[in-house]
């Protein structure tokens, strides 16, 4: 185990520096320039030259260096940096902030979002796989079934939109657009928790039904033990594997937000910046963004092999 | 073996059912706990744009502005009502006989929000700032019309171009000429100058063998020839350049160019301090929009302390707020710590980071509170302005969502009170239930006919307003003699830009295609929006004269496919019209301009969709045939947007040149009667879209934004739509 974690952790650094480098070539690639701005005047093309320089816009290769440098904490270290440890650099398109403020700001927003999205999705999912389990064929998998269905073919604008329009205008339960109260994290949460629920719950379905028909769960029912035992306590242990090892992407992939979800509920999070960062080409912006985001990817799966390690011993000890 | 517990099987349930319950509970718990419970502002406004920079020198986007006008005070506002001037932060102004000299009187006893009085020196300061190229403003050439504004803008150009100037490194002789006379200049500055930065390392030259080599770059450089060999003969000169190349050398440089602006500004630029309160500006030629420019955001004073950063003592900072930060002495530049220097540009870097709450110190109505980034901002009223009854609302909260149709739905559910700039697609319908309300309370209903008018019924509202604004769709005609790829251009000619313009039914477009009602537009100065310009009329939809123009140019169907030939037989080429795919307006007005034009002319359209990079990138090479434009006024001069069709213009996407316009628009701006000015300039417009047609216009654009005028007045319905948020007030209750 120990050494599993320390691969792991070693792999970091090259697994961020494969994803930096890809992404500042795709990047660099996009055409146009941050500085320029849409339906807007331009300053004269000495002045644009001048602030590309300034920015090093106009040499890739040093801004890929320095960039890194001072990404990593590595210019910090060395004393060629006075800033913060890890510093993203000045977005280029808002200027009055840094990317490591726009993050603070708004990654736990992000954050806080995705895990209870996570956790919504984790009690449907699995409330809803083990009900369609314990009675295949019956309506209660029928309906499990349109659930999942409905979570995974319907894109999140669709299922966002009619959350909003039933719970925020019609039943005016919740507020429509915001953030900062609980009410205001309701809507967005179920929105986003949708698709993870129905993944989930088929997952824990298929599983639960293999075990159910597994041989020690024969010989348990043989034992006299009660269905209900059985199914919560020793078949959904096994059935939860899949499902484990599906949380950690999933989670990450919840938590660094959902461009969707956070535009149309108007949720101040970070995963409008993969859209639209790109779209000005805000490359301080992008790279800071994916950076913090493959980190947490990878720092998610860690924790998931941990897991699976404590679930299930025969994976600890190999 | 032993037998497991029933202990661990349990354990097993905890974590995979009740794990996520409990941890959703303690989710729950932490945002109940951290939730911000704040009243709410007295109004909210919300729009799709966020605000990029408070910055008002850096500023290019009505949001900003908007709020510019909230934070700082220019020196004169406009009357929203019909866009008059008034004074703002000069109580007095005049003009002399010449109409070039402009006489300032300050407001006495207006304040920043710290308290420090508001001079004439910040104004002078601002505007050094806006035309610095350091600034790098979008709006620095509008004030280029100040004597020597244009010439201080160029000399600090020159200043930094020579600092960066390497005439060993260039490569094509062009360049090396260039740099080699900018670096010519540096070391002659650096010579003569008394107080030359002591960093630098000046022991490597030795005085006569420099001079003599000088000679030979100065003669190479005036007769023109064998740069090169004379460059590889002057080891002392690249030494030199490799001495002042040193960082330390540099940074020194960089920081004692710097120095030397300030002296430059007040000594080249007619910008003049006679007095704390008295600003006097002079003019190159008179310019009857220049007060005007005033009122515009990117003229609104900063203060310096604030923007520099300085780090001063308690008791400085105590005179600084008693007499004004040009009574106190200047800090040093690294007491100064919003500012620095660029040793490789030379250039002087601002920092921005005081343009947020607790460091934004303004002169206007309301104070910034708070802002986060991309989610909402809060001002409220300024204890220190000077005017505290014109001031509506004592909280405004400024809200960003950005998808359109989230947005209505919270101005539906009442979490808005005004919603500017309304882009879902249900703003048709909205509009159709306004249009059946209008109808109701009958012909030509005003805004406040519509606040005191019966409740709206069902299938009714009056909460949406459609507000003809100060800019212009249209479409470019490449007007280049031959096209990127080398063919010949059949629009270089200008008949068949006028038979395209006149095959073009703007009114179906207008009804069926954007559906919000625009005024359709045969000029580009959207009409009524300037005091005392008329409009003149450009030309209307004509199939019959379209054909007739198009064979009058040569282009006629002469056997009978149904598609126009030239004299030689060929057939008109197909016609590429590039549009941006960001938004779908575009791509349907395309689409109803490709049926019409097939339709009345014959001529098989191709339609390009781009993403707006690559659009822009094609637009400024001219790799197009025809394509879509877009163009806001700024301020309230017809030049605003005639200066579009000037040749040397930056904004010339269309590659038109004509010296009649160009001397047109000179004659116009050095017109010192403003009346004939106007009417010259109504010529000029009459010429270029009953003949010239470098582009068509297809409508007047509009602002649709949401409010109840019921609830809320104050909201400009001018087309120069620049709001004023203290301007706006809750009506007063009204009896039914």
């Amino acid at each position: 185990m120990t050494r599993l974690v320390l691969r792991r952790l070693l792999q970091l650094p090259l697994i961020l520096l494969a994803v930096y480098t890809l992404t500042f070539v795709l990047v660099w690639l996009i055409p146009g320039s941050p500085l320029e701005k849409s339906e807007a005047r331009q300053p004269p093309p000495e002045v644009v030259e001048a602030m590309q320089q300034q920015y090093q816009l106009d040499n890739p290769w040093s801004f890929y260096w320095d960039y890194l440098g001072n990404a990593t904490g590595v210019s910090w270290v060395m004393g060629d940096h006075s800033g913060p440890v890890f510093d993203l650099g000045p977005s280029l398109r808002h200027e009055n902030w840094t990317v490591n403020e726009i993050l603070a700001a708004q990654l736990p927003v992000s954050m806080t979002l995705g895990l209870l999205a996570m956790a919504m999705a984790c009690l449907i999912g699995i409330t809803t796989g083990v009900l369609a389990a314990a009675r295949p064929g019956s309506w209660l998998d029928l309906l499990s079934l349109l659930i999942a269905l409905i979570g995974i073919s319907l894109p999140a604008f669709v299922t966002g939109t009619a959350l909003l329009l039933v719970g925020g205008l019609w039943l005016d339960w919740f507020p429509v657009s915001g953030w900062g109260q609980p009410q205001h994290m309701v809507l967005p949460a179920l929105a986003l928790s949708l698709p993870f629920a129905a993944y989930i719950g088929r997952l824990t379905r298929a599983g639960m039904l293999e075990q159910m028909a597994s041989d020690h769960v024969r010989t348990l029912r043989a034992a006299g033990l009660p269905e209900r035992t059985i199914l919560l306590r020793h078949a959904l242990r096994n059935a939860f594997l899949p499902v484990l090892s599906y949380l950690g992407p999933a989670t990450a992939a919840a938590m660094t937000g959902s461009f969707v979800i956070e535009r149309v509920f108007a949720v101040p999070g970070v995963g409008n910046h993969f859209i639209e960062a790109v779209l000005s080409k805000d490359i301080t912006l992008i790279m800071g963004v994916v950076l913090v985001y493959s980190a947490l990817l990878v720092l998610f799966n860690l924790v998931v092999d941990f897991l699976y390690g404590w679930f299930d011993p025969r994976i600890r000890l190999a | 073996m032993r037998a497991r517990s029933s202990r661990d099987y349990t354990c097993g349930v905890v974590k995979g059912l009740l794990l996520p319950l409990v941890f959703l509970v303690l989710v729950i718990a932490v945002l109940i706990s951290t939730g911000d419970r704040r009243p709410r502002a007295d109004i909210v406004i919300a729009g799709e744009n966020e605000v990029f920079t408070l910055d008002p020198q850096r500023m290019s986007y009505l949001a900003d502005m908007r709020l510019a006008y909230a934070l700082y005070e220019g020196l004169l506002r406009w009357n929203i009502e019909d866009f008059t001037l008034e004074p703002a932060a000069a109580s007095d102004w005049s003009v002399d006989s010449t109409g070039r000299r402009f006489q300032f009187q300050l407001r006495p006893g207006a304040r920043w929000s710290d308290g420090a009085p508001v001079t004439a020196q910040d104004f002078a300061w601002s505007w050094m700032r806006l035309l610095l190229p350091d600034t790098a403003a979008d709006y620095s050439n509008l004030f280029f019309v100040i004597d020597g504004a244009q010439s201080f803008w160029d000399w600090r150009q020159a200043q930094l171009a020579a600092f960066v100037a390497d005439p060993w490194q260039a490569t094509d002789p062009d360049t090396r000429t260039r740099s080699t006379r900018a670096f010519l200049d540096r070391l002659s500055t650096l010579a003569e100058a008394s107080d030359r930065p002591t960093d630098i390392n000046w022991a490597v030259m030795d005085p006569g063998a420099l001079a003599e080599e000088h000679a030979a770059l100065e003669q190479a450089l005036s007769s023109g020839e064998n740069l090169s060999d004379v460059l590889d003969n002057s080891p002392i000169h690249r030494s030199l350049l490799a001495a002042l190349d040193e960082p330390v050398s540099r940074q020194a440089e960089a920081r004692w160019m710097w120095e030397q602006v300030e002296d430059r500004f007040a000594s080249d630029v007619g910008i003049t301090v006679e007095g704390p309160d008295q600003l006097v500006v002079e003019l190159e030629q008179p310019v009857p929009y220049f007060p005007d420019l005033l009122a515009f955001a990117p003229a609104s004073p900063v203060y310096r302390p604030a923007v520099e950063d300085w780090a001063v003592d308690a008791d400085t900072r105590q005179a600084i707020i008693e007499s004004g930060w040009n009574t106190v002495p200047r800090p040093s530049f690294d007491q100064r710590r919003g500012i620095d220097v660029s040793a490789d540009t030379g250039r002087l870097i601002q920092s921005h980071r005081w343009a947020r709450p607790g460091t934004l110190i303004g002169n206007g109505p309301y104070q910034l509170d708070e802002w986060r980034y991309k989610r909402d901002m809060r001002l409220s009223r300024s204890d220190t302005y000077h005017d505290p009854g014109m001031v509506g609302f004592d909280t405004i909260e400024i809200r960003s969502i950005p998808d359109p149709n989230t947005a209505v739905l919270s101005y539906l559910t009442g979490e808005v009170d005004w919603l500017t700039g309304v882009a879902a697609d249900c703003r048709v319908d909205l509009l159709a239930q306004k249009a059946r309300y209008e109808k109701r309370l009958g012909e030509g209903v005003d805004v406040e006919q519509l606040a005191t008018g019966p409740v709206p019924g069902d299938e009714e509202r009056r909460d949406i307003h459609a507000i003809p604004v100060f800019g212009t769709d249209f479409f470019s005609f490449n007007c280049r003699p031959q096209l990127a790829d080398g063919r010949p251009n059949p629009f270089a000619d200008p008949a068949v830009r006028r038979a395209f313009a006149q095959a073009c039914d703007k009114e179906s477009i207008v009804r069926n295609v954007t559906r919000l009602g625009e005024p359709v537009a045969s000029t580009l100065v959207p009409p009524g929006s300037i005091p005392g310009y008329i409009s003149p009329s450009g030309l209307g939809f004509d199939p019959d004269q379209a054909r007739a123009q198009l064979a009058e140019a040569g282009w006629f169907d002469r056997d009978g496919d149904g598609r126009p030939e030239n004299t030689d037989g060929v057939e008109f080429p197909d016609v590429e019209v590039l549009y941006t795919t960001g938004s779908p307006r575009f791509a349907r007005m395309a689409v109803e301009l490709r049926d019409q034009w097939q339709r009345h002319l014959g001529v098989p359209i191709v339609l390009l969709g781009q993403d707006t990079k690559f659009f822009k990138d094609d637009l400024r090479k001219g790799n197009f045939m025809v394509a879509r434009g877009r163009w806001y006024g700024d301020y309230g001069d017809p030049t605003t947007f005639l200066e579009l069709c000037r040749s040397s213009d930056g904004n010339n996407d269309r590659g038109f040149s004509n010296p009649d316009v160009d001397a047109a628009l000179d004659a116009a701006a050095a017109e010192t009667d403003p009346a004939k000015r106007l009417r010259d300039l109504s010529e000029l417009e009459a010429m270029l879209f009953q003949q010239e047609m470098p582009l068509m216009p297809v409508c007047q654009l509009v602002d649709i934004t949401m409010y109840d005028p019921a609830r809320l007045t104050g909201v400009t319905h001018h087309p120069r739509l620049t709001h004023y948020l203290w301007n706006l007030q809750p009506r007063a209750e009204v009896q039914p």
